[in-house]
Parts: C-alpha cells; structure tokens; sequence
C-alpha cells in the first residue's frame, strides 16, 4: 500500500491536522468553531478568561491565547480555520496572522507580495 | 436520462466573496481574477444547467472535528447562508435539488461511496464563493439548483487524490442513471496552491499550478496517481484540496473539451478557474 503521508517529511513550518495533537487541540478548537455564533464574539470580547474557562482550556492554551501567539496555537494542533475566527477577533487579518507564523511583520510580509490588503 | 454539460473549476477564498458583495468586479488588483469568471458566466447563461453538483469543502462551520465525516452529501431543498463568525454574506438561501440529491445518494452507495447523508446543512465560503462568482446576478435568487458534497480536506487522513477522480467518475454513472431529462454541471472548488498556516504560510507554487491546470485537460490520470504528500509538497497543506478539481474531471467523458483557463495569484493563493464543455452540451 503506498502511504499518502510521511510524517517524518513534511515540509518545514507544517502542522497537519491529525494525531495526538488533534486530540489535544478539541477544545481550543470548539472555542474557535463556536465563535460563528454572536453571543460567544461579544462574550470573548466582555470577559475572555471568562470564555475559555467555559471551554475548560490547558494552562498553556489559554497563555497562547492571552498572548495572541498564532502559531503557538497551530503548533499545539490548532485548526487555522477555526482560528482565523479568533485571530480576526483580535484584530489580525489573515495577512497579518500570516505574517505572524512567519515570524515577520505584516509589511514585510506584503513586500514579498505583488498584491497590498487581503 | 439525465445528462453532464460541462465542468467548470474556481477558487473559494472568502476575498473573493467580498469583492463580489462590494460590486468589485472592476477593481485593478483583482481584475485578471474577476475577468476569469466572465466566459464561465456567459457559458452557464447559454447553458443554463438545471443543477450543479458543488465538490467543495466546509471550513469548520457546519461540522465540527467531535464528529467530522470524509463525504457528506446535502439532501436539502434549501441550504441557509452560513455565520462563519463575521455576520453572513447578503446571499439568499441556496436552492438544492432533493430529487437528485436522494438520487445521487442512492447511486453513490451502491456504488461504495458511502456517504453522509445531511439534511439542514448551512452553506460557507467554501461552496458560497463559487456560485456567487458563477451566477452574479443572484440577489432574487439562485438560476441552476446546487447540489453540495462536502469533502474533509481539513483533517488527516483525507481522502486519496485517486478517490477523489473515482468520485468524479462514480458521480457521472449516478446522473446518468438518474431518469429525468435534466442537465448537470460539475463543480470544483478550491485551491490552487497556497498554505495559510505555520512558518511556511504563504507558499505559492505556480510552475505546479500550471502544470496542474495542464494535466487536469490532458492526463488527469497522472494527477489521480499522486499522493497526498505531493500535493503538500508541490501546493502547500491547505492548497492539497486542489484534489477536488479531480472530481469536477472524472466526472467528464473523454471527448470533454477544455474552453477557457485563466490563473492570477498575486497574493497568499494560486487562483485558477477553468471551463471544459461536454458534446452534450447545447445552448438552451
């Protein structure tokens, strides 16, 4: 059978979603999913500790989160779509939540870019 | 007995979605973009299909990773325009085709594609973004009904490249059985290369975008024989749902011709839509 992955050689700076570590993730993404609806975007922007103790968060998760520390997140299992929902939350866009995991600033980030904005 | 027409290819990114709702058609950045979608516009006007089966992908909006499924396939009549977390796009409600879909159903799992079957199933930018692009002039409305199967490309093991082509080809023996004169398009969505997570957010690839877009009409066979790893490789993590374009080709016969191919990726995404038409095809 040819195996369609092998992890020991995935590209440098990916993090697929699967394994443990998407086990681990559940929570920190069912946070994330249920930011789709209102009352939970107003209840993380009232009172966040408050949100993520309702979703019974890791330590290091929810210093993560505190953080705004994206790639920390994707790194501990973290679904980037779900995610987005958060990071776009918090003000960053998906250019500067980007730039953020490539360790850059959002303009150098578009510099490499032909395109401005997202 | 109901037949295929064409199979028409397009990007999902929720930018685009935008741009549409903002009437940004003309805008400079996105010009070469939003052009691509003119001859396929035109195309479905002369044409007018009466369903399209949507292969896309849902990102984490309808279903949730406590219990995700690796084909789910819609039934409804009516599909509501999802909250993906930012309000809903101004869209109304996307008409679906229960008939066929019940149809599609029962073919695809006599055939051992064993789906998931999903009744109220809200729509997100995945499916949203290509119709809207497809059938501008929706506001009243949705001309061609849309029959959606959602793919998991979002959490591995996803489905092979390969399963993805005999998807395609299972879904042209399901409508031709179907016993209804009735035309269908296919729909793939997605891609091309890009990854939007990790160090290496950002990859573009487009040397394999085109050679994608070239062996799609040619040898969509050499692209079924690829693995998943390759796709990650050559299009990044979240560019291997470009997978689903296989389905949109197997679905097609042989003697189905390429029309229109247009590719800009200026910015995080590979964008890339293409048109092929059957010899079923006539103007309506």
């Amino acid at each position: 059978m040819v195996r369609q992955i092998d992890p020991e050689r995935l590209p440098a700076g990916t993090y697929l979603n699967t394994g443990q570590a998407a086990n681990r993730a559940l929570r920190v993404n069912r946070l994330c999913y249920d930011l789709k609806e209102p009352a939970n975007r107003a209840a993380f922007e009232a009172d966040p500790e408050a949100l993520m103790a309702r979703y019974d968060l890791e330590p290091e998760d929810r210093q993560l989160i505190r953080d705004r520390d994206w790639l920390g997140l994707v790194q501990r299992g973290a679904n980037v779509f779900p995610l987005l929902r958060l990071s776009q939350l918090c003000g960053d866009g998906l250019a500067g939540t980007g730039a953020q995991m490539r360790g850059e600033t959002l303009e150098q980030y578009l510099a490499t870019r032909q395109a401005k904005g997202s | 007995m109901a037949r295929i027409i064409g199979g028409l290819g397009s990007p999902h990114a929720p930018s685009i979605g935008a741009l549409i709702d903002q009437g940004g058609w003309d805008q400079p950045e996105w010009k070469k973009l939003m052009d691509g979608y003119r001859p396929m516009q035109d195309w479905l006007e002369a044409h007018k299909p009466d369903a399209a089966i949507l292969i896309y992908n849902d990102h984490v909006t309808s279903f949730f990773f406590d219990r995700y499924p690796t084909f789910a396939l819609s039934v409804a009549s009516e599909h509501p325009v999802a909250d993906e977390g930012f309000g809903p796009r101004p869209l109304p409600p996307v008409r679906g085709d229960s008939d066929l879909a019940w149809h599609l159903a029962h073919a695809l799992v006599e055939d051992e594609f064993d789906l998931t079957i999903c009744q109220d199933m809200p729509l997100d930018h995945g499916a949203l973004t290509p119709i809207s692009a497809f059938w501008p002039n929706h506001a009243n409305g949705w001309p061609t009904a849309i029959v959606p199967i959602a793919v998991n490309v979002l959490q591995f093991p996803v489905p092979t490249p390969r399963r993805l082509y005999k998807l395609g080809q299972a879904l042209r023996r399901a409508v031709e059985s179907w016993p209804q004169d009735k035309t269908v398009v296919v729909l793939g969505t997605g891609g091309l290369s890009h990854q939007l997570h990790g160090e290496r957010f950002g990859f573009r690839n487009a040397d394999w975008d085109h050679e994608f877009l070239s062996l799609l009409e040619t040898d969509p066979e050499a692209l079924a024989s690829l693995r998943t790893q390759d796709y990650i490789e050559r299009g990044g993590a979240e560019g291997a749902e470009m997978v689903m374009w296989l389905a949109m080709r197997g679905a097609l016969s042989g003697e189905a011709r390429k029309l229109h191919v247009n590719y800009h990726g200026p910015l995080h995404t590979g964008f890339a839509q293409i048109l092929f038409e059957e010899p079923a095809a006539v103007i309506a």
